[in-house]
């Protein structure tokens, strides 16, 4: 029999092109898994990112909250009863997103989270007039829920053998220390944060000799931070945390104290 | 009496059998089927093959037969013919896609990513269609290339390169709207780009921006735009031309032959004689055509199963723009031009004129010959519209021309916003937490307690150190500080923050970039 060569190897392509078509068919299942694990942890870095961006300033760096003013999302509390304590038929992760779209115009916890004020938390959804838009606000939802495992304690995250490398001026770290104790969550430093619970602090150095008399800048800032009751600015309630006097350690007080006085 | 005739009924059956035959292939018989699988000559006379071409629509606008010498390999080398076989791609895998797709900024994204991870071949399918877009763009450029430099564009064959003019611009414009649709990072700015293009254009220019963005940026008005662009009007103007097109090259004047045939005086008799002779459509060329569709799918279906990846970056963020946007590759040489002069000037004027002056090939050159040798002034200047095209190209990379500060630079090589980097490729494990400083902490051995340390980690530390350093003694970045810290952030996530100090020379102060990248255990997807 006479064979056109052409058709004979159109064919032969054809047949191997159906093979690897089987072949690929066959993985089809593996991938698609594949791909969705992919899709969620990239979901997790882009969440992490945002949270950082726009959360940290009251729920910490790390999600543990700040004392006098947001709640902690990353402990087993949250986790375990805090559906319950609500009321929240739907799951968790649910919550969250319905809670971050809309914010919350008044906290549940005024005593100890009483968050900015009115709205205790903005809302967050761009439906809503807030900045995010849904695939954000799904994305920091799905790291946040991916605090559980260390929550409930299943995991041990390890922590930085030594300490970062630390900047080499006082000024540099202690505009860290106040990016670490939530100063930023309450305070306006322009450029740096951006919080309306306190006073703006953008020229805090310049005005801080002439708040009590006779106390110099330095003093007032440094009780300003370890005793904020002894003076109240004019507008303000006594929000600020009464903790700093025991969290902040003294070498790192001392950064924070230059970082202040020299917002001129 | 009543008995059956089955020699009658037999007959009868073959011939209604035979008929039926006929009616579907256009009058072709059973035997001439035959005849034309082996190659054999015309079972009857006058030959059932021409008779087809007259009869069925789809044969109508294909030829009767083409010159042997035209369809030599490496006079067309089989260009305009894959062009069409990538357009017919095109429309069967964009069909498919369109059941999965969603015009609309909430879903678009939302509606690929389904794409990969629930439905089956669903990525290959996105490849192809993918690779298609981007071979069916270079085909057709060397195509018309083929074509200028065969001289083939001349006399009767001049309203043929104008209609594929009008192809080119087609095909470019079909790409760019396919491009946006994923509605991702790289496909907003990338159509940023380019529409704001229009905006430079004069007179109109605020009116046609409006016009294809549907609101002065691009959003769910601009994105349906694209969409029924891509998937209706354009593939209509395309399917449109590419008919005149064929019809003039199939029905008309056939594919030119090599130019030696026409004008060599010194070529024997006998060759020319020769390339003078038909090759009919029916069985010959359609056999070659059947086998460069098989040979074409299976190269792609290769290529698409096991090396290639359509790219997908973070969903559109009209608030983010990233730090190197780039147009298209295909564009990229308009992208060189506008860095070498005024926006209105270069992005529109200039390449109205280009597009013009393509347009005006055949009527311009004047020139009767065909051979190179006798057209040395076109064949120049079609090399250097070629070389200059490249050289745009190049100087229209983001790398060119373009002064990203040193820390900055150093940070988004090393992890860049979209796609993976040497940072991101770091195998999981080998992210242990750690302070590290350049030209402080040691770079062998970061990770000693791991059993086999973490070559990756330490080739990008290198790597880091490397780029710092340089930067150093370049004199871009003084007294420079510069360190990774890795930790762990979450169970499975670890955060990176490349963090670069220097004392800026201007101010006298100190500055700093870093960069917060997280990582996920499952991010590294074998691309
Ligand atoms: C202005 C400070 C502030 C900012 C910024 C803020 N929150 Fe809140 N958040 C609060 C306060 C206050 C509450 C209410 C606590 C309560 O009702 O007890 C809260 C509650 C929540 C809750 C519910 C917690 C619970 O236990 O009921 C979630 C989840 C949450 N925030 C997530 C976020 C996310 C995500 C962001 C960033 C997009 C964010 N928050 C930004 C102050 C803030
Ligand atoms: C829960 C919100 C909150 C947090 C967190 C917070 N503050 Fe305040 N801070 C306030 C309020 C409210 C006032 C004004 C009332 C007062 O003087 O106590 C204030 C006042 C101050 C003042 C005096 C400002 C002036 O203009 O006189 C200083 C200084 C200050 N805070 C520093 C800090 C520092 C440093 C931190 C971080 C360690 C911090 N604050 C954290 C709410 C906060
Ligand atoms: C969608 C795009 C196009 C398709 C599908 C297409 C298809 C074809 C085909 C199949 C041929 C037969 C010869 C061959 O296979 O090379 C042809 C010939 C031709 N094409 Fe195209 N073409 C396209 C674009 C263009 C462009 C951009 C130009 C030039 C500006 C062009 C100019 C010509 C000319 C002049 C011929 C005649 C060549 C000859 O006779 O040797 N075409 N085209």
């Amino acid at each position: 029999m006479r064979i056109q060569i052409q058709i004979f190897l159109g064919t032969l392509f054809l047949v191997a092109t159906g093979a690897i078509l089987i072949f690929v068919g066959l993985r089809e299942d593996e991938r698609m898994a594949e791909f969705e694990r992919y899709q969620k942890a990239q979901q997790i870095e882009v969440g992490a990112e945002l949270f950082e961006i726009n959360c940290r300033g009251c729920h910490g760096l790390r999600g543990e909250g700040i004392p006098g003013l947001a709640p902690p999302l990353n402990d087993r509390h949250f986790f375990t009863e805090r559906l319950a304590e609500v009321g929240w038929q739907g799951s968790l992760e649910d919550y969250i997103i319905a809670t971050v779209s809309t914010g919350r115009q008044v906290s549940t916890r005024p005593d100890k989270y009483p968050g900015a004020g009115k709205p205790a938390m903005p809302t967050w959804s761009d439906r809503f007039g807030g900045p995010l838009r849904d695939d954000q606000i799904r994305s920091i939802a799905a790291f946040i829920m991916n605090w559980e495992a260390t929550a409930l304690g299943e995991v041990a995250l390890e922590t930085l053998p030594t300490p970062e490398t630390e900047a080499a001026d006082p000024i540099t770290r202690g505009r860290a220390a106040f990016e670490t104790y939530g100063c930023v969550g309450c305070h306006t430093i322009e450029g740096i944060s951006s919080g309306a619970v306190g006073p703006n602090l953008t020229h805090i150095a310049s005005h801080a000799g002439e708040r009590k008399a006779g106390m110099t800048a330095e003093a007032y800032i440094r009780e300003s931070i370890l005793d904020p009751a002894a003076y109240l600015v004019e507008g303000y309630d006594d929000l600020m945390p009464k903790t700093f006097a025991d969290t902040i350690p003294a070498d790192e007080l001392e950064d924070l104290i230059a970082f202040l006085l020299a917002q001129e | 009496m009543f008995g059956l005739n089955f020699q009658r009924l037999r007959q009868q059956a073959r011939e209604a059998f035979e008929r039926r035959v006929r009616i579907i292939t256009a009058g072709l018989s059973i035997a001439e089927l035959r005849a034309l699988l082996r190659g054999d000559p015309p079972t009857e006379k006058p030959n059932p093959r021409y008779r087809v071409h007259v009869t069925s629509f789809l044969f109508h606008i294909r030829p009767k037969f083409y010159l042997r010498g035209s369809t030599i390999f490496t006079h067309t080398f089989r260009l305009g013919f894959f062009t069409m076989f990538f357009f017919v791609l095109e429309l069967i895998t964009g069909l498919i896609l369109m059941i999965y797709y969603t015009p609309s900024p909430a879903e678009a994204y939302n509606s690929i990513l389904n794409l990969m991870s629930n439905v089956p071949y669903g990525k290959l399918l996105r490849d192809l269609h993918r690779l298609g877009a981007e071979g069916m763009v270079i085909f057709t450029a060397l195509h018309m290339l083929r074509t200028y430099l065969t001289g083939s564009y001349k006399k009767e064959r001049s309203f043929t390169w104008l209609t594929g003019v009008v192809l080119l611009l087609i095909t470019l414009f079909l790409s760019f709207s396919g491009y946006l649709l994923p509605w991702d990072q790289l496909a907003y700015w990338a159509v940023t780009i380019g529409t704001s293009m229009a905006e430079a254009a004069p007179l109109f220019g605020k009116e046609l921006n409006l016009l294809l963005r549907g609101a002065p940026d691009i959003g769910a008005g601009g994105l349906l735009r694209f969409y029924l662009l891509h998937v209706i009007l354009l593939p209509l103007l395309a399917i449109w031309f590419i008919s005149i097109h064929y019809y003039k090259v199939s029905r008309e004047h056939g594919i030119s032959l090599p130019a030696k045939f026409e004008e060599d005086e010194s070529l024997p008799k006998e060759a020319v004689k020769r390339a003078k002779q038909r090759v009919d459509y029916l069985p010959d060329l359609f056999t070659h055509e059947l086998f460069l569709t098989s040979l074409g799918l299976f190269i792609l279906v290769v290529l698409t199963a096991f090396f290639y990846s359509a790219p997908l970056e973070h969903i559109a963020n009209p608030q983010q723009t990233p730090l190197d946007t780039k147009a298209p590759w295909y564009f990229w040489w308009l992208q060189g031009m506008l860095k070498l002069g005024d926006k209105t000037l270069m992005g529109i004027i200039l390449p109205t004129l280009i597009f013009g002056l393509l347009f005006a090939v055949p009527y311009l050159d004047r020139n009767p010959y065909r051979m190179a040798y006798r057209r040395p002034v076109a064949i120049a200047l079609g090399v250097l519209a070629t070389l200059t095209i490249v050289v745009l190209s190049y100087m229209g990379l983001p790398q060119y021309k373009i002064e990203t500060p040193a820390a900055t630079r150093i940070i988004q090589d090393l992890a860049p916003e979209e796609g993976l980097g040497e940072l991101r490729a770091i195998p999981f494990e080998q992210l242990q937490p750690g302070v590290y400083e350049v030209n402080a902490t040691e770079p062998e051995n970061l990770c000693p307690e791991m059993d086999f340390g973490c070559p990756a980690l330490e080739a990008v530390f290198a790597e880091f150190s490397e780029r710092v350093n340089e930067a150093v003694e370049a004199g871009k970045l003084p007294e420079a500080q510069a360190v990774l810290v890795i930790e762990a952030w979450q169970a499975d996530l670890v955060k990176v923050t490349p963090r670069i100090l220097w004392l800026d020379p201007e101010s006298g102060t100190r500055k700093s970039y870093e960069r917060h990248i997280f990582l996920h255990r499952d991010h590294n997807r074998n691309e």
